[in-house]
C-alpha cells in the first residue's frame, strides 16, 4: 500500500538537478580518502577482503542510483506528456 | 591442437565476421532501419573504453599494485552520473552544429579557431600514440605468447614461426587496414558511421564473453570459487595478499595517487577522441543516454568481476608478478586448455581492434579537418578535391597506427600496459577545462582555451611522455637525473621541487594547475571576438536557443550570391551529388527570385547552412575558412550590419531606440493636423535620429505623379528636383506599384541602370523607398531615405521601423486629403449659390426690362375694350404681345411666343418687337408684315434654332372687321356675343423660322357689339392636371363663352384664375399671355 507513495516522492525528489549533483559528489567522497581509509583494513569477510568488498558493493549501489535517476527522468517524461 | 595457421585463421575469420555485421549494419542503415539505432548498442560501443589494457593490463594492474586497477572504471563510472546534463548537452550542441570530433567541438566554441582546432588535433595524435603502442604491444606480444607456446608444444612442426618478427607491424597494418576500410569510405565524418559502431559493438560482446569465459574457467575450473582463491592466496602469501587488497602505506598508493586516477579516468571517458567519438558523433538519439548512464558502469563492473581473483590464481601459478599483464592468456595456456587461450587471444585482439580503428578514424579525421584542411583551403578548390581528401583521410589512419608502433618500438618493454595508457590519459585530461568550462561558462574565451591547452600540453610534453622516451633510453638520461643544463628544479619528474609523489599525480597536478590558470586569466583578462560571442550562445545557451531562435540578423554579404554558386562550391568539397542532396533539403518551400537568388535577408542563412554542411566534412573552422575564402574571391564578404539603433540589440523583439523613435513619430503625428508641420518634424526626426543624408517625402497629384513635396538634406540636386511617374525601371517606382518597401543596401550592386546613373551623380551608398499607404491601401506617396556613408543599413527590423513611420505618415496624409476634399465641396457649393443668387437677379432684372417691354396697359381704342397681361414661367420668357394704334380706326394686335423659356427666347422676343415696331408702321397688312417679318428674322432664329408663332391682327374700328393672319400660333377664340357660339380664328401660315420665303393667309371677319375675342399663348391651354389631362381649348371655350358679358378684364382674371386652378402646383409652369378684346 505504502510503496507506490514511497516511489512517487522518491522519484520527485530525484528529477531534482540538485540531487544528481549531491550524488555525484557524494560518490566523489565515498571514492576518495579520507572516507575510503575506513575500509582500508587488512580484514576479511567470509574470505572476501574488506575494501574488495566495499568498492564492488559500492559500485552495484552507485549502477543501482542512476537506474533510479533514469526512471526519474522517465517518470518526468511521462508525465509532461500527460 | 594450435598452430600458426589456425590462430590467423581464426582471426582471419572473425575479421570476415566484423565485416559482414559491419556491411549488414550499413545496408540497414540505407534502408532505414537502423539496427545499431538503440540504447544497448550505443551502451556496448561506449565500451569501446575497455581496450586490451582493460582485458590483460587490469589484471597486471591487480597483480603487482592491487586495487587500485578499478580506479580507472570507478570514475567512468560516477562520471555516468552527470551524462544527462552534460553529455546530453554536448550531444545536442554537435547535432545542431555538425560537429566531427573533439577538436572541432573545441575550436567550434570558441570562435571556430583554426590554431584551436590544429593544437587540439596534435595533442590528440601525440597523446594517443602510447595508448595505440600499447594496443599494438598487446596484439603482438599475445601473438608471440602463443606462438612460442606452439612452438615448444611441437618443435619439429614449426620451426620457424612465421611472422613472429613482424607480428608488431602486421598487428599496425591489419589494424590500420580496418579502420580504413570501416571509417574512412565517405568524406562526410558528421554523417554516423553504422557500420564500424556495430563491428564496435561486437567487438565489445567478444571481449566481454571471453575475459568472462577465462575468469569462470579460472575460479570454478581451476580453483574452487572465487572465496578460494582468496584463501588460497592469503595461505600462500598473507603479507602480500594484504599489500594488493588494502593501500598499505606505500607511496604509490598514497591519496593523491588516488584523486589523480579518478580523475584521470572521468576525464578520459569523455575527452578521449574515440570516446567522443562514439559518444557524441555516433550518437543516433540523446534518449539513448539515459540507458547507457547504467549499462555501461554495469558493463565496466562485470569486466571487471574476475580481475582480482584472475590476478591472484596467476600469482599462485607463476609464483609473482613476472608477466602478469598476460595472465588472462598464460593461465589457460599452462592448464592446457589452448581453445580457451584461443579464445582469450581473440578477446584481446577486439579489444585492440576496436580501439586503435575507432581511435584512428577519429585522429584522422581530426588531421585531415584541422592540419590539412587550413592548408587546402587557401587553395582554389577544384573538382577533385572530394578524391584527395577521402585519400588524405585514409593515409591518416595509416599514419596514427604506424605512429603507435614507432613509440611502441621505442618504448619496447619499459612501460606495463596501464602505464602507458595513463600517458594518453593525463593528455586526455588536458582538454577537460576548455570542454567543460566552454560548455558553462559564458567568459570563456579563445585566448583562454588556447592558452590553457597548450600549457598543459607542454607540461604533459615535459613531465611525462619526455621521461617516458628516456626511460626506454632513447633519450640521455642526463635530463631526467640532473635537470635540464644541470638545473634541477627544472627535473621533468620533480618540478619545481616538487617531490614525493608518483609522476602521475606531478604531471596531472602541473599541467592542470597551468592549463586551468592559463585558461581561467585569459579569459578573464581578455574578452571574446565577434564570432566567438556568436558561438557562446550555439553551445552554453543550447538549450535556451529552443525557445528563442528569432534573434535579429546582425551580418550581411556585401555582395549577393546565387545559390548555383554556392552549390557549385558545395560540391567541390563534397562531390556533386551530396551538394544537390544538401541544398535541395535546404531550400524547401523557401522562395527564391528569377536570377535564382534567395532575398538578401536569406543569404546569410544559406551561408551558415552551407557551412553547416562543409563543416559536416571539414570542420568548422574550415568551413568557415572555405566560405570566407570563397567570398572574398568573388569579391563578396560578410559585413557587419549597420547598426541603426547604436546600442546592442537584446533578445527583446525592438530596441529601446526603435520605440523611442516610434514614439517621438507618433507625438509629431499627434501635436498638429498640418500635414506640412508634421511632414517637416517626421524627416527631421528621421535624419537626426539615423544620420540620413538626405530625406524626401513624395506624394501623388492628381495625374499619379509623385512630386517632392518635402525634404531634409543635402538639396538642388538631381533627385530632389525630379517628380516621378511610377514605372518598374526606377526602385521608387517599383516600391510604389508592388506598394513594397524597395532598398538597396549598396548602391555598387544596383541593378535598374537609371537609378544607377542618379545614385552614382549623387554618390549615394545606400537607400530605400517605402511607401506611404495604410494598411490594403493603394499608396498615397513615398518616403525615401538615402544615406552617402552607411552601407548596409536596412535590415528587416529597420525596414520595419521606417514601414510603420510610413504607415502613421499615411494616416495623416489621408485625414488631410479627406478635409482638402470636403472643403472643396463646400466652397464649390458656396460658389454655386451666389452664381445662382446673381443670375437670379440678372433674370429679375431681365424680367422688369422684359415686362417694361410689353404694354403696360392696353391703349383706349373707341368702341372696343381691351385687357392684357403676361406672365412670364421663369425670370424671363418668350412671350410676347403689343399693340400699334394706326390712325384712329386703325389698331394692330400682335400676339407671339418663342419657343422655349429661355434668355435667348427672351432675346428674340425683344428682337421680334424692335423689328416689328419698325414693319408695323408700313401698312402691309397681317400676312405682309408677317412675310416681312419671317425673312428679318430667318438668319436669327436659324443660328439660334429657335421659331416664333404669332398671331397678327389688324382690328378696324370703322368698318367693325378683324384683318389676321397666323404663323403657326394658337387660334384665338372668337365667341359670339348673342349665342355664345365659339369659333377659333384660323388662318393658314407656318411658324416663323423655318423657311426664308412665306407666305401667310389674310382673312377678315366682321364683328358685332359684344363679341368677345381671346387671343392667349399655349401657356393657357397646355396647363396640365396630375392626370396628364390638360387645360385645352374647349375647357377655355366653355369658359370665355360663360363670362362674354363681363368686362375683358374679368374675363381676363376669370381666365387666368380657372387654368391656375385647374394646374396642380396652382401656379403656371409655361409662360402665359392672354389679350382678352370685347366689341362695345
Amino acid at each position: 500500500m505504502m510503496w507506490p507513495k514511497v516511489k512517487k516522492s522518491i522519484l520527485l525528489r530525484l528529477r531534482l538537478r540538485e540531487s544528481w549533483v549531491i550524488f555525484f559528489i557524494l560518490g566523489i567522497i565515498m571514492m576518495n580518502y579520507p572516507f575510503i581509509s575506513i575500509f582500508d583494513k587488512p580484514i576479511k569477510f567470509s574470505g572476501y577482503p574488506l575494501l574488495y568488498l566495499y568498492l564492488m558493493i559500492g559500485w552495484v549501489i552507485s549502477i543501482v542510483v542512476i537506474v533510479l535517476f533514469t526512471k526519474a527522468i522517465d517518470h518526468r517524461d511521462d508525465q509532461e506528456k500527460e | 591442437m594450435l598452430s600458426i595457421e589456425l590462430i590467423i585463421g581464426v582471426i582471419f575469420l572473425y575479421i570476415l565476421l566484423l565485416f559482414m555485421v559491419a556491411y549488414y549494419a550499413d545496408g540497414r542503415r540505407e534502408l532505414g532501419r537502423s539496427i545499431i539505432s538503440n540504447p544497448f548498442i550505443y551502451s556496448l560501443s561506449i565500451a569501446i573504453y575497455a581496450t586490451s589494457w582493460t582485458f590483460y593490463g587490469s589484471v597486471g594492474k591487480a597483480a603487482t599494485t592491487g586495487l587500485d586497477f578499478l580506479l580507472i572504471y570507478l570514475g567512468p563510472s560516477l562520471a555516468a552520473f552527470s551524462w544527462w546534463f552534460v553529455l546530453r548537452k554536448i550531444v545536442r550542441i554537435t547535432k545542431e552544429n555538425n560537429i566531427t570530433s573533439i577538436a572541432d567541438f573545441i575550436s567550434s566554441r570558441y570562435g571556430k579557431s583554426q590554431w584551436l582546432g590544429a593544437l587540439v588535433t596534435l595533442i590528440a595524435l601525440l597523446g594517443i600514440i602510447p595508448y595505440i603502442a600499447l594496443q599494438l604491444k598487446a596484439v603482438s606480444t599475445t601473438f608471440s605468447i602463443l606462438a612460442t607456446y606452439i612452438h615448444q608444444q611441437a618443435p619439429a612442426l614449426h620451426r620457424t614461426i612465421p611472422g613472429q618478427q613482424h607480428s608488431g607491424i602486421i598487428a599496425a597494418l591489419v589494424l590500420g587496414l580496418f579502420g580504413v576500410i570501416f571509417g574512412a569510405r565517405h568524406l562526410v565524418s558528421s554523417e554516423r558511421h553504422e557500420g564500424l559502431v556495430a563491428a564496435i559493438a561486437v567487438e565489445s560482446m567478444v571481449k566481454l564473453l571471453s575475459f568472462l569465459a577465462v575468469g569462470l574457467f579460472v575460479c570454478y575450473s581451476m580453483y574452487d570459487g572465487v572465496a578460494d582463491i582468496f584463501s588460497a592466496m592469503t595461505a600462500r602469501d598473507p603479507k602480500f595478499f594484504d599489500q594488493l587488497t588494502t593501500f598499505g602505506s606505500s607511496k604509490e598508493n598514497s591519496s593523491l595517487t588516488w584523486f589523480t586516477m579518478l580523475y584521470l579516468s572521468m576525464g578520459a571517458v569523455m575527452f578521449l577522441p574515440r570516446q567522443f567519438h562514439v559518444m557524441v558523433i555516433e550518437n543516433s538519439s540523446e534518449e539513448h543516454i539515459k540507458k547507457a548512464m547504467w549499462l555501461f558502469p554495469a558493463y565496466m563492473f562485470v569486466i571487471n568481476l574476475f580481475v582480482l581473483p584472475m590476478a591472484f590464481a596467476g600469482i599462485l601459478a607463476t609464483g609473482g608478478s613476472q608477466g602478469a599483464d598476460f595472465f588472462v592468456l598464460t593461465l589457460p595456456l599452462n592448464a592446457g586448455h589452448n581453445w580457451l587461450a584461443l579464445v582469450a587471444f581473440l578477446g584481446g585482439f577486439s579489444a585492440a581492434a576496436g580501439m586503435v580503428m575507432l581511435e584512428s578514424v577519429a585522429i584522422s579525421t581530426m588531421l585531415l579537418n584541422h592540419l590539412v584542411m587550413p592548408i587546402i583551403v587557401r587553395l582554389e578548390p577544384r573538382n577533385w578535391f572530394p578524391f584527395l581528401l577521402i585519400n588524405l583521410k585514409r593515409c591518416g589512419i595509416f599514419l596514427v597506427v604506424l605512429l603507435g608502433y614507432a613509440y611502441q618500438q621505442i618504448l619496447g618493454e619499459t612501460y606495463m600496459l596501464v602505464n602507458m595508457g595513463l600517458i594518453s590519459f593525463a593528455a586526455a585530461a588536458q582538454f577537460g577545462p576548455a570542454l567543460i568550462g566552454g560548455l558553462y561558462w559564458h567568459r570563456a574565451n579563445k585566448a583562454g582555451a588556447i592558452s590553457g591547452i597548450l600549457l598543459g600540453f607542454v607540461t604533459w610534453f615535459y613531465t611525462l611522455l619526455l621521461p617516458s622516451l628516456i626511460k626506454s633510453g632513447w633519450l640521455h638520461t642526463d635530463i631526467l637525473e640532473r635537470g635540464p643544463y644541470g638545473i634541477s628544479l627544472l627535473k621533468p619528474t620533480e618540478l619545481f621541487g616538487l617531490t614525493g609523489i608518483d609522476i602521475w599525480s606531478h604531471c596531472i597536478f602541473w599541467s592542470i594547475l597551468f592549463n586551468l590558470g592559463g585558461y581561467l586569466v585569459c579569459s578573464i583578462l581578455l574578452g571574446q571576438g565577434e564570432t566567438e560571442r556568436e558561438q557562446v550562445g550555439k553551445f552554453v545557451d543550447v538549450f535556451e536557443l529552443d525557445i528563442d531562435r528569432g534573434l535579429p540578423e546582425t551580418k550581411r554579404l556585401s555582395k549577393p550570391i546565387t545559390i548555383v554558386e554556392f552549390v557549385s562550391l558545395l560540391s567541390k568539397f563534397i562531390g556533386q551529388e551530396q551538394a544537390h542532396l544538401a541544398i535541395s533539403e535546404y531550400m524547401g518551400d523557401r522562395e527564391i527570385d528569377e536570377k535564382g537568388m534567395v532575398s538578401e535577408f536569406e543569404l546569410p542563412n544559406l551561408k551558415r547552412f552551407i557551412e553547416l554542411t562543409l563543416a559536416g566534412s571539414v570542420g568548422a573552422a574550415a568551413a568557415g575558412a572555405i566560405v570566407e575564402s570563397y567570398l572574398s574571391d568573388i569579391g563578396s564578404r560578410m559585413e557587419s550590419v549597420y547598426d541603426a539603433f547604436s546600442t546592442v540589440r537584446s533578445s527583446l523583439e525592438e530596441s529601446r531606440e526603435a520605440l523611442y523613435v516610434r514614439l517621438k513619430a507618433s507625438e509629431i503625428m499627434n501635436r498638429t493636423l498640418d500635414l506640412d508641420i508634421i511632414m517637416d518634424d517626421l524627416l527631421e526626426l528621421l535624419q537626426q535620429e539615423f544620420k540620413f543624408e538626405l530625406v524626401i517625402i513624395r506624394l501623388t497629384n492628381q495625374d499619379g505623379v509623385l512630386t517632392v513635396h518635402c525634404f531634409r538634406g543635402f538639396a538642388g540636386n538631381s533627385i530632389v528636383e525630379r517628380d516621378w511617374l511610377p514605372e518598374i525601371d526606377t526602385y521608387i517606382g517599383e516600391a510604389f506599384l508592388s506598394n513594397k518597401p524597395q532598398f538597396v543596401n549598396d548602391t555598387r550592386n544596383i541593378t535598374k541602370p537609371k537609378s544607377r546613373e542618379i545614385m552614382e551623380k549623387e554618390r549615394i551608398r545606400s537607400f530605400a523607398h517605402i511607401p506611404i499607404a495604410t494598411e490594403g491601401d493603394k499608396p498615397l506617396g513615398m518616403l525615401s531615405v538615402f544615406s552617402q556613408s552607411i552601407v548596409g543599413m536596412f535590415t528587416q527590423p529597420f525596414l520595419r521601423l521606417l514601414g510603420s513611420l510610413a504607415g502613421q505618415l499615411a494616416q495623416a496624409v489621408k485625414i488631410e486629403r479627406e478635409r482638402e476634399a470636403k472643403d472643396r465641396e463646400r466652397k464649390e457649393k458656396e460658389q454655386a449659390i451666389l452664381e445662382n443668387a446673381r443670375v437670379t437677379r440678372d433674370m429679375e432684372l431681365a424680367r422688369q426690362i422684359q415686362v417694361s417691354l410689353l404694354p403696360s396697359s392696353p391703349p383706349d381704342f373707341a368702341g372696343f375694350r381691351l385687357a392684357s397681361r403676361c406672365m412670364p414661367a421663369a425670370h424671363v420668357g418668350g412671350d410676347y404681345f403689343d399693340y400699334f394704334q394706326r390712325g384712329t380706326s386703325l389698331l394692330d394686335l400682335v400676339i407671339a411666343d418663342v419657343s422655349g423659356h429661355s434668355v435667348g427666347a427672351a432675346l428674340i422676343m425683344v428682337e421680334t418687337r424692335s423689328v416689328l415696331r419698325a414693319q408695323a408702321h408700313r401698312a402691309e397688312g397681317a400676312s405682309g408684315i408677317l412675310t416681312a417679318l419671317n425673312k428679318l428674322l430667318y438668319d436669327d432664329l436659324t443660328r439660334a434654332e429657335l421659331f416664333i408663332s404669332m398671331f397678327y391682327a389688324t382690328i378696324d374700328s370703322a368698318q367693325k372687321s378683324l384683318t389676321y393672319a397666323s404663323a403657326g400660333h394658337n387660334q384665338p377664340l372668337l365667341v359670339h356675343s348673342s349665342s355664345g357660339m365659339c369659333e377659333e380664328l384660323d388662318a393658314e401660315g407656318m411658324i416663323l423660322g423655318v423657311r426664308p420665303e412665306m407666305a401667310f393667309e389674310e382673312k377678315t371677319i366682321s364683328l358685332i357689339s359684344g363679341d368677345v375675342i381671346v387671343l392667349y399663348t399655349d401657356g393657357v391651354t397646355e396647363v396640365s392636371r396630375g392626370d396628364g389631362e390638360l387645360f385645352g381649348i374647349e375647357r377655355l371655350a366653355t369658359l370665355v363663352s360663360s363670362l362674354r358679358s363681363q368686362g375683358p378684364e374679368e374675363i381676363l382674371d376669370g381666365i387666368l384664375q380657372a387654368a391656375r386652378n385647374f394646374g396642380e402646383e396652382n401656379a403656371f409652369v409655361d409662360d402665359v399671355s392672354v389679350i382678352v378684346m370685347k366689341v362695345e
